[in-house]
Parts: structure tokens; sequence; C-alpha cells
């Protein structure tokens, strides 16, 4: 069949290729660099939520002092081990990705990117305040603590939980079909169903846990009013909400393993869990890398479990970023203080992108 | 097809004519499934006030009421964003306590001069009421109760313990009173003296802040925070022995609080007035736990009665009156319907605020209602504030670390005291 051109109409690839990209540039444009930029400019302004709606000139330019604000203290000053929990653990991490490096065992960027997340939670948590000062926001930093602290119990908990489950439910029998949907059906709810559901569990009245305690001779723990549960209690309801999607991805790297590999492994008499240790794991690298990024960024944003689950508390101690911005835009009318803190989220959520960028770019070693 | 097009635009235009204004109207008290247009029939806050909201929608002409989906616990969140997406409800429902935060940037139509002409009688209203929806000597709402914290009594439970005279509870009028109370119920009965929601919203701090005002003192005075005070540490100690005693649960939340007192497991339930219908109605069931229930106001342990109190009232927004004048009279029709059905609001158990309602037989005939009559003369809040939603989460916040993370009272105090004065300063 002779091919047929519109006389005249002629696109050249790249003509084509704007044309193309045009309504996706545009609707990016308008929902995302435009709001993102305005966000930013909000920040630096004196900007209450409601009389700005009433009187656009009822803001004011105020430059970085929101941010100031939000982060900074009178009277603060740096020491090499004033808080030594996080201070040691990242000059281990620096040490670690140095002897990494030297040893061959990570990349030039990995390396690089591991020493210096390490270097910036050996500085970041020395700024505290002097003798008479204090943070003129005494709650920020501890939210930015919970919030690290949930991603770090969140994350390896849903990367665990979800790859022994796709160890354990890949294969073709209609049972593990069955159960696959079933894992994955946890993920299509809501927050609010899954915080729902998670209260009532919770509940030391009337809730499963309780009443298994119970019967066990225990007395019921108060989950979601007691400090130490507290936090526990939202990441175990998170684990149980994304595991879904990190299964999936799971599956299919579990899928993509040569069964080349296990047949030649079965033959050295590494079955079950050998297998999994010497087969599975190493070639699951990449995916792992992928889902830990995903979750970490996805999790640095929580918000539902925690403002549904427990409202912050108790004492603050479930308190998180998102819940914090929310609350100092909407409850407090403080929308520049709030983009500031948006404005700082970004950053963490930008640097660990850029990570996931470099890991994935990198050729395997 | 000219007469075709000129025919379905001559129709579209007679039907839009002879449509309902309608009004969007944005409330929190929870969701009603079914709650029917008789406003005589449902029980509890949900059911009482959709019933009047549908019994509007029916009866008003030309009006129909469209109740927007809030949830109460970020019902203002919702609320604010609205008005600043410039959306706001046709009407909307609000605490007192939110005037200052809504009308000081005129975000509140001014109704003084167009009530009486929709129907609406301010003077029938009782003057605490009519100070309530005052801003700058302007009507920027209607009235629609006084609600306050009561003592919700389970009489059996007090009578085992001999804490019952002449069919009416005895009170503590003293801290050391308030524990040996408790003590004769635990010893009676086995179970707590008291139980209250210590653990979500803030009723916890709403009875710590009524024993501050009984010394007559209060949380901040003009700029100034006033927490870290020595009748704050009697306010909070007087309730804190009970749970150091383990006669009373700081870990209940309020449904579980609720479902304790119910149940039969506490001799008091410190709650609002809008749970005595309520109560009423369980209590006469024929099963286990509460059966004879009574409602008391809030005793005083210190040297002057107070109790935490709030107003509801129905506003419409600046920008409606402003811009859209037929939807503006359609909501002062919706506001004088609620207005007009002030007794059947009452019967959830909140104190009516206008005299006629007050003065009726059929008001003095609602269950328990001569049990709590003090209270109107004891009900206080803390001074009006912008800032009044972040001033309650922060005590909130400090007195839940006092008796659920064992943060010292000191230090819980001047933490409280410290944000409390960032948040007047800003």
């Amino acid at each position: 069949m002779p091919r047929q051109q519109g006389a005249g109409f002629a696109l050249s690839q790249r003509q084509a290729a704007v044309i193309l990209l045009v309504p996706f540039l545009t609707v990016y444009a308008v929902f995302l660099i435009y709001p993102f930029f305005k966000g930013v400019w909000i920040s630096l302004h004196d900007w209450n939520l409601m009389a700005v709606a009433f009187n656009p000139d009822a803001k004011s330019y105020v430059g970085l002092r929101n941010y100031e604000r939000v982060m900074w203290g009178h009277n603060i000053t740096w020491g090499a081990l004033a808080s030594p929990g996080f201070q040691i653990i990242g000059l281990i991490g620096i040490l670690a990705s140095a002897l990494l490096y030297r040893a061959g065992r990570a990349g030039k960027v990995t390396a690089l990117a591991m020493g210096l997340a390490a270097l910036l939670l050996f500085v970041l948590p020395g700024f505290h305040p002097g003798e008479g000062g204090r943070w003129y926001d005494r709650r920020f930093w501890p939210t930015v603590g919970n919030t690290i602290l949930f991603v770090g119990l969140a994350v390896p908990g849903v990367t665990i939980t979800a790859m022994l489950l796709a160890a354990a439910l890949d294969g073709e029998t209609r049972a593990k079909a069955v159960l696959r949907t079933l894992f994955f059906l946890s993920q299509v709810l809501s927050v609010t169903v899954v915080t729902l559901i998670w209260q009532i569990m919770f509940s030391p009245r009337q809730g499963l846990i309780a009443n298994l305690t119970e019967l066990f001779g225990g007395s019921p723990i108060v989950w979601l009013t007691a400090e130490g549960f507290a936090m526990a209690a939202i990441v175990i309801a998170t684990i149980w909400w994304s595991l879904g999607i990190a299964m999936i991805l799971f599956l299919a790297g579990i899928q993509d393993i040569s069964k080349d590999l296990y047949e030649a492994g079965a033959l050295d008499n590494a079955t079950g869990a050998k297998a999994f240790w010497y087969i599975t794991l190493p070639n699951l690298k990449r995916t792992i890398t992928v889902v830990v990024v995903l979750q970490i960024i996805l999790h640095f944003q929580v918000f539902g479990q925690s403002h549904l689950m427990t409202g912050g508390g108790p004492n603050d101690t479930t308190q998180v970023l998102v819940r914090y911005i929310y609350q100092t835009a909407f409850r407090d009318s403080e929308l520049g203080r709030a983009s500031a803190m948006a404005v700082f989220l970004f950053v963490i959520m930008g640097g660990f992108s850029i990570l996931q960028f470099v890991l994935g770019r990198e050729k395997d070693e | 097809m000219k007469h075709a097009i000129i025919g379905a635009t001559a129709l579209t235009l007679l039907a839009t004519g002879t449509m309902a204004q309608e009004v969007t109207l944005g409330r929190f008290f929870g969701d009603c499934e079914g709650a029917g247009t008789d406003t005589k029939a449902s029980v509890g806050e949900a059911c009482i006030i959709q019933s009047i909201i549908n019994a509007a929608d029916a009866t008003l002409e030309g009006v129909s009421v469209n109740t927007l989906p809030t949830d109460w616990g970020n019902y203002y969140d919702q609320i604010k964003a609205a008005y600043a997406g410039g959306t706001p409800p046709g009407v909307h429902v609000m605490h007192r306590h939110r005037v200052p935060e809504f009308a000081s940037i005129g975000a509140l139509a001014d109704l003084t001069d167009d009530l009486e002409a929709a129907g609406i009688d301010p003077s029938d209203w009782e003057a605490a009421a009519l100070e309530a929806v005052t801003y700058n000597d302007r009507i920027i709402g209607v009235p629609m109760d006084f609600h306050a914290n009561l003592w919700h009594v389970n009489l059996d439970l007090m009578e085992a313990a001999g804490l019952v005279e002449n069919g009416a509870p005895v009170l503590p009028s003293s801290p050391e009173e308030f524990l040996e109370h408790a003590r004769a119920v635990k010893e009676a009965t086995g179970q707590d003296y008291l139980a209250a929601d210590f653990a979500q919203f803030p009723i916890g701090v709403r009875v710590v802040l009524a024993l501050l005002w009984q010394q007559g003192a209060n949380i901040f005075d003009g700029d100034t925070a006033t927490i870290d005070t020595p009748e704050a540490r009697n306010a909070i100690s007087a309730i804190t022995q009970l749970f150091d005693a383990g006669l009373a649960d700081p870990q209940l939340n309020y449904a579980d609080s609720q479902q304790a007192f119910l149940n039969g497991e506490a001799a008091v339930l410190v709650n609002g007035t809008w749970v005595v219908d309520f109560y009423s109605a369980e209590a006469a069931k024929d099963d286990e736990g509460l059966n004879r229930y009574f409602v008391a106001d809030f005793p005083t342990l210190f040297d002057e009665g107070a109790t935490w109190a709030d107003s509801h009232m129905w506003a419409i927004p600046a920008p409606l009156k402003a811009n859209a004048p037929d939807t503006y009279a359609a909501a002062l029709q919706v506001l004088a319907f609620i207005n007009d059905h002030n007794i059947d609001w009452a019967r959830t158990g909140h104190m009516a605020v206008r005299t006629s309602v007050l003065n009726s037989a059929e008001y003095a005939a609602l269950p328990h209602r001569d049990e709590y009559t003090g209270t109107a003369d004891i009900a206080r809040d803390t001074p009006p504030s912008v800032r009044y939603g972040a001033i309650q989460d922060v005590l909130n916040r400090e007195l839940q670390a006092i008796w659920l993370t064992g943060k010292s009272v000191d230090a819980a105090l001047a933490d409280a005291q410290a944000d409390v004065q960032d948040l007047l300063d800003r």
C-alpha cells in the first residue's frame, strides 16, 4: 500500500516530538512546576491563609525569616557529640563508606552518596542551643526526628516482609495466586480505611490484639496512647498497608532470575533458605535498591496514619513532618511558615530521588 | 433546527427560573443516614441537626439545602481552605471560640440589619447568646446553643458507695473529698470513680481549665501566658491523684471512656451536654450497665464554680452577601428555620439560646433538664484568641504527656508556657 502523506503537513521528528510533548508539558507546568515555585515564593512571605484570601495585600515579604524561625534558634552552637546516638552512627557511616570503596565493594558514586549522607548525620544533629539559648520552634527538629524514625522502621519493615512474601508466594499454584491477591488487596485501601481497621485492631477494649493478649493471660496494651507503642502501631499499620507494591516488584524481580541458576544451585545442594540467600538475594540487588528508595520517598510523606490514629501523640512521639506542615498551614493559617517546612521536606526527598537516579545509572560492579 | 434550539433554550430558562435556590451547608456533629424530616423523633446530635436540615429543605419554598460532606476532626481546616479557595458553604456551623479568627478578617457576613426581615428576633436571644455572636457590635451569626461539661452520673454505683442523698449524687467540694469519693466507689463496687477522654480530644484539658478557673486563674492574660503557676499545679494534681491511686484510667479515649460509663464501669463520666439524650436512651434500655442515669453540674472543688462551656452558632460567609444576594436571602431563611427549631436542638441536652424556649413547658419537660440548671451560671471559656485551636492543642499535648507518658508536671507546664507564649507572640 502506498504511503500517503498529507501535502504540506509533513512534520520533522523534532516538530512531532514537540507537539506530542506539549499537552504533557502544559499539565506538568501548570500543576507541578508553577505550584512548586509558588510554594517557594510563599515561604518567603508572612502569609496568612485566610487573610490573604480576603485581602491579597495582607502578605509581607520576610526573606528567609520563616526558615530561620522554623529551623534555627537563639544562641545555637555545634558540638561533635551533642547527640551521640546519631553522630556516632554518622561517623561509622563515613568510615564504612570509605572502607567499602577501598575494598572495592562499593562504586565511587555509591560510596560518595553514602559518605555524604553519613556526613550530614554527623553534622546536623550536632547543632543544639547553647547556654540560655533555645530553638525558635522547639517542635520542628523532634518532628523531623520522628519522621526519620518512622522511615527507618517502616522501610526495612516493608522491604523485608515484602521480599519474604514474594519469595514464598512465587509459583503457579492456585493457593499462591489467591494469597498474592489477598496480600496486595490492602494496598488499594485508602488511608482512612486502613487507619480505621487498625484503630479497631489496636483498641484495648474491643481489638483483636487485646483479645489475643488476654487469651494468653496478659493485660492489653493501649497501643495508640502508650509512649513506647504508638510509633510501633503506626509502623505496623503502614507495613500492612504498603506491602503490596513492594511485593509485586519483588515478584517481578524473582521471576526475572534464570531458573538455570536454581537448578545449578540444587545440584550443589542449595535449596530452600540456602537458595534464597545465595541465589535470590544477590540477584534482587537492583530491585531492593528501587524498593528501598521508593519507600523512603513515600514514607517521608507519612501523614494519615499519624493524623488519624494517634493525632501525633502521646507527647508528640508520633508527630510527623507533613502533619506539622498541615497544622501550621490550616489550623494556624501560617502558610509562609508551612511552606518553608515543605521546602525542607522537598530537599530531603529530592536528595533521595537524586540518590535513586545515581544508583540506577551506576553499572553493576 | 432553529426552532428546536430556541425551544430548548426557552425550556432551560423556564426550568432555571423555577428551580429552587440551592444553599450549601457545612457542619460537624457527625453523619446521620436516614434522619428523615421529623425533628421531634430523631436522637443524638447528628440525627437531630440533620432532621432539622432535611425539614428545612422540604418545607422552605424555593430553597434547597445541600449538606456538604465534612469531617468533624478536620472541620475548621476544611472550612478555612474553602474560604481561602473562594468556595465557602452558603451557611456553616461554628463555635463561639472561632469568632475572632473568622470575624477579624471580615470573613463573616454582617447579619445585623437583615435578621428581622428574615423572621429572626435577636431580642428573644439570651444576653450571653447575643454576646456570643456579636463582634465589634455587629451580629455575625445566629446562635444555636450553650454547651458545657457536665458530670454524667451512674446512680447505682454512687448509691453502693453511699454517695446518694435525696435521689441526687453527693458531689465533692474539695480535691481531698474528690479522692475520698473515688476511694469509696472503688471499695464498694470495684469500679472506677471517674472516666473521661483524657487521651484524645481536649476533654481532659477542659477539666483542668475548669479547676483552674475555680481558683480565679486562667491560661493567659492579654499577651502573656500564665500557665506555669501554682494554680495549674493544684488543678492537675486534683486529677492525677485519681490516676496515681488507680481510681481512673487516663488512657481511655472518647469512645472507650463513653463505653466504660455505659457499661457501668465508671460512676462518673465527664462529657458535654450533647450526650444527655443519648445516655438517657441507653439507660432506658433493659440491659446490663448504666441504668439509673443522673446529670449533675460540674462540681466546685476550689473557690468558685466554673465549667468549660462554648456555643454553637451559624454563620454566612461575607462574600455570599456581597456577591450573591439571592443565595444570601435563601441562606437567611435556612438560619431562621434553624432558629425556629431551637427547642428541637435542645433535645440533645444542649441549653437553648432563646428566652421563649427556655421558659417553655416543653423545654422544662426535657429529660434531666432540672438536674443541671446551675450550669448556665458557671459556664466559662478561655479568653478570645485567633489562635484558640493551636493553644488548645498545646495544652492537650502537654497535659496528656503528664498522665500518659509520665512527663514531669514542671517540664510540661514550662513547655506549655513557652509554646503558648510563642503563639501569643506570633
